[in-house]
C-alpha cells in the first residue's frame, strides 16, 4: 500500500489551498503508508459510503498535502546528511544537524505559498514507506508534531512549519526508530519518509484548539470483554487531540456491537478512576520556550474543568450523582463528570456509533485485511456536526506466528493452556515465572500475597526481566475473598498473567476486568485457566524448577531454557512452552 | 567603427522605453520624467597608487528613479565604462525591481578601471574614495549599491566601511552582496540562477510540459547558469549542453553530452570564473563543439546565461524547432530583431528583466535583513524568493495573455506602468 507513488495525487497549486483539490502533493517519489492509507480513504473508502445515511454528521477529509520522499532523499543529500546518520550518532546530535539543515530549494516556494493561505493549525505527520506496513506496525516510532500556525505574521509560521517538517525527517533516524529497525529486521537504509500536512479537526475554545472527540476504531479486538467477540472491533474515544489514545492514555474504550455496555470496571469509583482527566488541546496562547526537537512544543495539557467551561462535554459526559450514587446522562447537576459517552452512545444524542458500524466492515473490506482508523469531530463553520476521517492502516499484528489450532491445544509438551485468552501474538525469551503456591493458598491470606508479589515484581522490574505471574482468583480484586488485591503498579512487570481457579467452588474469573486498559496498553496477555476443555496447568513441571527465592505464598523460579507464549486473539486461545521444543 | 560606437546602450534603452510608452499611451509629463535619470553623479576619484603617483579615477552614480523606493544597483570597474552605460543600466534597473513589484527605484554606478592592474591596496583606496564622493546621497534610504562588473564581496565591505567611517555608526543596509557573516544573505549566490529556473517552471506548468521530460541546452557557466542548472536538474530536467569562454585560446566553447551533463563533475573541472578545461571535459566524454554550438540544439530550453546581444537576426535560425522556451538569464541576450523572430517562430521568451530579476529580489531581501540586523535562514530566503518570482511571473504572464502581448512587452509595459503610477501618486507629474 504504502509504496503509492505521488503521482497518483494531483499537484499542490499556488494559492487554491480553500478552493482547490483535498489532497494534493509537493515533489515525487513514495507517499509513505500514511498517505497511502488517507488516498484509500478518499478515493475507494468514500465513495462507497452512504453519506446520506448520515445528515447529522458532515463526513469528510481534513485537508492535505503530502510531500514526497523525493524531497527527503534531496534534503538529506542536500545537506550531506547521510554520512552522518550512517555513524549512528545521538538523537542530539541528529535534531542539532537537522534544525541546521535547509528543505530543497525546489520545496520552499510551495511551503510558503501554502503558509501564506493557511491561518488553522497544522499536523505534520511521518508517512514513511516502510510505515504502516502489514507485518511492522511503525504507530509511535516516528513523530508528529502539531503547530498552532496563528501566528500573524507569514515568516513566524513558515518557521515552524519549516521546523516541523525537519524535526519528522530527524526522527527518521532517531534511537527509537534505529531500535526498532535493528529488531524487526528490517534495513533502515531503506527507510524514507513522506510527510502529510493536514489542517487539523477542531475549534478553538480561548487559548486551546481540540476536537470535541478523537477516536480510533480496530476492527479486530484482542482484548474482548463480556459478549463481544474479537471479530466485533472495539473502538476508542477520547476528548481533545487523538494523542490521548494513540499514546495510550484513558479513553472510553467500547465494543461497536455493544455501545452501551461499559468496559468491566470493578465499580463505579473504578469507573471514575480510570475515565481520562485529562485531554490534550494545540496551545493557541501565548508561544511556549522554543523546542523544535520537542514534539509536544505546541500542545498543552489541559484539565476536564477546563473543556466543561468551554462547554464541550455536553454530549460526552456523565454525571455522578452522589444522592443516588449513579450517574445520570449528560451534564447533570454539579457532580464529578465522568468522560464515558453515554449522552452519545446510552442517549443516542449522535449516530457516530451507528456510522462507526458501518464504517469498520467498509474499511475492512476496503484494505483487505483488519484495520484501524483515526477520526476526530468538530463543529464547521455553519455549526454542522464535521466528522473527519484521518487515517486508515492495516491493524498492528504482532510478528511472530500466533495461530494456534485445536490440536496444538492438546499437545501434551504444554506447561500451560488457556481456552479465554486476550491479547494476540508472541513473547519469546521469559525465563522467570512467579506463581502463588498452591498448596499453602488461602484467600484468608491473599494480603499477604499481594505484599509478596509485589516485592517480587519491584525486583524484577528493577532487572528489566519480564515474568510470567500465576495467581488464583481475580488478580485486582478489591475483595481479597474474591482474588488477589494487587493494584496495577504491583504486578505491571508481568508480561503475561495467569488466573488460575481454586477448586470448582472458587470465584468467577475476573479475566482481566481490574486491570483491563493496562493489559491494553501495555500488550500484556491474560490467560484465565477454568479447568474447561483444554485448560490446564502442569503443576508438576513448575515446582520441580530451580527456585530463586520461596516466599510463605509464593515462589520465583528462574528457567535455563526460555519459555514461549502465545495467544491467538481470533480463537481466543494461550499457551505456554518451553522454546527449543519445537 | 567600433563596436562601442555602433552600439549606444542609452540609446537602446530610451528606444525600448519610448515603444512600450506609445503602447500604453503614456502622457507627456511621465515620459519625458522616465526617458531620463533622475539625478546624476560624475566624479573624480583620486587615488594613492602604491609607486606614490596619484592616479585619478572617472567615476559615476547615476540615479534613474526612486518614486517606488531606493535606488538599487550594482557598481561596475570596467575601463570601457561610460556614462551612458551606467544610464542605460539604471533605467533597466529600474524596470527590474518594478516588474518584480519591489519597493525600489533604479540605480547604477561605476568607475572607469581596470582592478586587474591595480593591487588590493588601490582597489580599496578607489573603493573608499568613490564612497567619499557620493556620500551624501548613498545610503540605506536614498541608493543601495551592490557589486557588478568586476567587483566583489570585498569591495563592498570596503565601501561599507567607508561608508560607516563617514556616518559615525553602522548601516549594514547601506549596500548590499556583503559576505554572509558579514551582513550578506544566505541563498544570494544561488538567487539569480534559481530565479530563472523558478521562472522556466511556471512556464513549462504554462505550456503543459512535465521538467523532467525536458532538455535545456545553457550558454555561460558562471554563477547564474551553475544554478539554474543545479535547480533545473533537482526540477528533473537534463541539461545536455553548456557553453563557457575558453581563457587560454580566447574564444567560447561549447560542451555536450546527449544523456546529460554532470553539473558536479563539470565544476570540479571549472575555474572561478566558469571556464571549464577541455581537456578534463574530453576524458570524461565529452563533446567539444564551437562556442555557438550551445544554440542549435535539439531541445526544449535554451537558457542564455552569459553575455548581451547573442541572439541575433544572424543565428536565429539556428535555434530548433523543438525549442519551447528561452529564459534570458544574462542581460540583453536577444537583439529586438531577433527577438521579434522567436515571436513569430512561436518560442516562449521569458525576458532578462523578469527572469533574471532573482538577484536583485534577494538584494533587496539582503538589504531588509541588513536594516533590522536579524538575518533569515536559507529555506526563508529562498522560498520568499520562490514566490516573489512567482507571483512577478503570473503579474507578466496574466497581462501577456489580457492584452496578447509578447513576455517583454508585457514585462516592460507592467513595470513602466507601476513607475508611472508611483510618479502620478507623488505628484511629480
Amino acid at each position: 500500500m504504502s509504496d503509492r507513488k505521488c503521482e497518483t495525487l494531483p499537484p499542490f497549486r499556488r494559492g487554491s489551498w480553500d478552493g482547490g483539490e483535498i489532497f494534493t502533493r509537493m515533489g515525487a517519489g513514495g507517499i509513505g503508508g500514511k498517505a497511502a492509507g488517507l488516498l484509500l480513504l478518499q478515493q475507494e473508502f468514500l465513495p462507497r459510503l452512504d453519506r446520506d445515511e448520515f445528515p447529522e454528521l458532515r463526513i469528510s477529509l481534513p485537508r492535505s498535502v503530502v510531500i514526497g520522499t523525493s524531497m527527503f532523499e534531496a534534503f538529506m543529500d542536500l545537506n550531506d546528511l547521510w554520512e552522518l546518520v550512517r555513524g549512528n550518532p545521538s538523537d542530539q546530535r541528529i535534531a542539532d544537524a537537522f534544525m541546521r539543515a535547509h528543505l530543497p530549494p525546489e520545496l520552499v516556494g510551495d511551503l510558503r505559498d501554502l503558509i501564506s493561505q493557511v491561518h488553522a493549525p497544522l499536523a505534520v505527520r511521518s508517512s514513511s514507506l516502510l510505515e504502516d506496513d502489514l507485518d511492522h506496525p511503525f504507530a509511535g516510532v516516528y513523530s508528529t508534531k502539531m503547530i498552532p500556525n496563528n501566528q500573524p505574521d507569514t515568516d513566524s509560521r513558515f518557521r515552524c512549519l519549516d521546523e516541523a517538517i525537519r524535526f519528522v525527517y530527524a526522527t527518521t533516524f532517531f534511537a527509537s526508530a534505529r531500535d526498532y529497525f535493528r529488531a524487526t529486521g528490517l534495513d533502515h537504509r531503506q527507510e524514507r519518509m513522506a510527510i502529510l500536512i493536514q489542517e487539523m479537526v477542531g475549534n478553538r475554545h480561548g487559548d486551546r484548539l481540540y476536537p470535541e472527540i478523537s477516536g480510533v476504531c480496530r476492527s479486530f479486538n484482542y482484548y474482548p470483554s463480556g459478549a463481544a467477540r474479537p471479530t466485533d472491533g472495539v473502538v476508542n474515544l477520547a476528548l481533545g487531540l487523538g494523542r490521548q489514545i494513540v499514546d495510550g492514555g484513558l479513553s472510553w474504550g467500547y465494543c461497536p456491537v455493544y455501545p452501551t455496555t461499559p468496559p468491566p470496571f470493578n465499580d463505579l469509583g473504578d469507573r471514575m478512576y480510570n475515565t481520562q482527566k485529562k485531554f490534550w488541546a494545540v496551545n493557541m496562547g501565548t508561544p511556549p520556550p522554543p523546542d523544535p526537537m520537542g514534539e509536544t512544543e505546541f500542545l498543552v495539557e489541559c484539565d476536564l474543568l477546563q473543556a466543561e467551561e468551554d462547554g464541550t462535554l455536553d454530549r460526552s459526559v456523565s454525571t455522578y450523582d452522589a444522592g443516588s450514587d449513579r450517574l445520570r446522562l449528560g451534564m447533570v447537576g454539579k457532580g464529578p463528570r465522568i468522560l464515558d459517552y453515554g449522552p452519545m452512545l446510552v442517549g443516542d444524542t449522535l449516530p457516530v456509533n451507528t456510522f462507526l458500524r458501518q464504517a469498520i466492515p467498509l474499511a475492512e473490506r476496503t484494505m483487505g485485511c483488519p484495520v484501524e482508523m483515526e477520526f476526530a469531530m468538530d463543529k464547521g463553520p455553519d455549526g454542522a456536526d464535521r466528522f473527519c476521517l484521518l487515517q486508515l492502516r492495516p491493524m498492528a499484528i504482532p510478528r511472530g506466528e500466533s495461530k494456534i489450532t485445536a490440536v496444538e491445544m492438546n499437545e501434551p509438551d504444554l506447561i500451560l493452556a488457556s481456552e479465554r485468552a486476550l491479547g494476540h501474538g508472541v513473547k519469546e525469551g521469559i525465563r522467570d515465572v512467579v506463581f502463588v503456591k498452591p498448596e499453602t493458598f488461602d484467600f484468608s491470606r491473599s494480603q499477604q500475597v499481594a505484599q509478596e508479589v509485589d516485592a517480587l515484581n519491584r525486583e524484577l522490574h528493577k532487572q528489566g526481566r519480564p515474568y510470567i505471574l500465576i495467581g488464583f482468583g481475580r488478580w485486582g480484586s478489591s475483595d481479597p475473598w474474591l482474588g488477589i488485591p494487587v493494584y496495577w503498579g504491583q504486578i505491571h512487570g508481568a508480561a503475561v498473567i495467569v488466573e488460575a481457579p481454586l477448586g470448582p467452588a472458587g470465584p468467577d474469573p475476573s479475566q482481566g476486568a481490574h486491570f483491563f486498559h493496562n493489559l491494553i496498553a501495555e500488550g500484556t496477555f491474560y490467560l484465565t485457566i477454568q479447568g474447561r476443555g483444554t485448560d490446564r496447568i502442569d503443576w508438576d513441571w513448575l515446582q520441580s524448577r530451580p527456585v530463586v527465592s520461596s516466599g510463605r505464598h509464593t515462589c520465583h523460579v528462574q528457567l535455563e531454557t526460555p519459555l514461549q507464549v502465545r495467544v491467538d486473539g481470533l480463537a481466543g486461545f494461550g499457551l505456554v512452552r518451553q522454546e527449543d521444543e519445537r | 567603427m567600433s563596436q562601442q560606437e555602433k552600439f549606444n546602450a542609452f540609446a537602446s534603452a530610451q528606444a525600448e522605453f519610448d515603444r512600450v510608452a506609445d503602447m500604453m499611451n503614456l502622457d507627456q509629463g511621465s515620459r519625458q520624467l522616465l526617458r531620463q535619470p533622475q539625478r546624476e553623479y560624475h566624479f573624480s576619484i583620486p587615488v594613492k597608487m602604491d609607486n606614490g603617483t596619484v592616479e585619478v579615477f572617472q567615476g559615476y552614480r547615476i540615479q534613474h528613479n526612486d518614486s517606488r523606493g531606493p535606488c538599487k544597483g550594482g557598481i561596475r570597474f570596467h575601463p570601457q565604462e561610460t556614462a551612458d552605460t551606467v544610464r542605460a543600466l539604471s533605467m533597466w534597473m529600474t524596470w527590474k525591481c518594478a516588474v518584480v513589484d519591489l519597493p525600489l527605484g533604479g540605480g547604477k554606478g561605476g568607475v572607469v578601471c581596470d582592478p586587474h592592474h591595480l593591487s588590493p591596496k588601490e582597489q580599496e583606496n578607489l573603493c573608499r574614495g568613490w564612497v567619499r564622493q557620493v556620500f551624501s546621497n548613498v545610503g540605506p534610504v536614498r541608493d543601495i549599491p551592490a557589486p557588478d562588473v568586476m567587483t566583489s564581496s570585498q569591495h563592498m565591505l570596503w565601501m561599507l566601511d567607508e561608508f560607516e567611517a563617514l556616518s559615525g555608526g553602522h548601516y549594514p543596509g547601506t549596500i548590499t552582496g556583503k559576505p554572509v557573516g558579514m551582513g550578506g544573505s544566505k541563498g544570494r549566490t544561488e538567487a539569480t540562477g534559481y530565479g530563472v529556473v523558478y521562472t522556466i517552471r511556471e512556464a513549462l506548468k504554462e505550456l503543459d510540459l512535465l521538467p523532467e521530460k525536458t532538455l535545456a541546452s545553457v550558454q555561460g557557466f558562471g554563477n547564474v547558469a551553475q544554478y539554474a542548472i543545479e535547480l533545473y536538474h533537482r526540477m528533473g530536467g537534463r541539461t545536455v549542453c553548456v557553453s563557457c569562454w575558453d581563457q587560454e585560446r580566447g574564444e567560447a566553447v561549447t560542451f555536450r553530452k546527449a544523456d546529460g551533463v554532470d553539473l558536479e563533475e563539470l565544476r570540479a573541472m571549472a575555474d572561478p570564473f566558469g571556464g571549464i578545461d577541455r581537456t578534463q571535459a574530453m576524458e570524461k566524454g565529452y563533446e567539444i563543439l564551437p562556442g555557438d554550438a550551445w544554440l542549435s540544439q535539439e531541445v526544449d530550453i535554451l537558457i542564455p546565461a552569459a553575455l548581451e546581444n547573442q541572439i541575433r537576426l544572424d543565428n536565429v535560425n539556428e535555434i530548433s524547432t523543438r525549442v519551447r522556451i528561452i529564459a534570458e538569464g544574462a542581460n540583453g541576450p536577444t537583439s529586438p530583431q531577433a527577438d521579434a523572430m522567436l515571436k513569430d517562430k512561436g518560442i516562449f521568451v521569458i525576458p532578462d528583466i523578469l527572469a533574471n530579476a532573482g538577484g536583485v529580489t534577494c538584494s533587496y531581501f539582503e538589504q531588509v535583513q541588513s536594516n533590522m540586523n536579524y538575518f533569515w535562514e536559507k529555506g526563508e530566503v529562498l522560498s520568499k524568493l520562490d514566490v516573489k518570482m512567482t507571483a512577478a511571473y503570473y503579474d507578466v504572464s496574466n497581462l501577456a495573455r489580457r492584452q496578447d502581448l509578447a513576455m517583454r512587452d508585457a514585462a516592460y509595459l507592467l513595470a513602466i506602468n507601476r513607475v508611472a503610477s508611483a510618479c502620478r501618486d507623488r505628484g511629480w507629474v
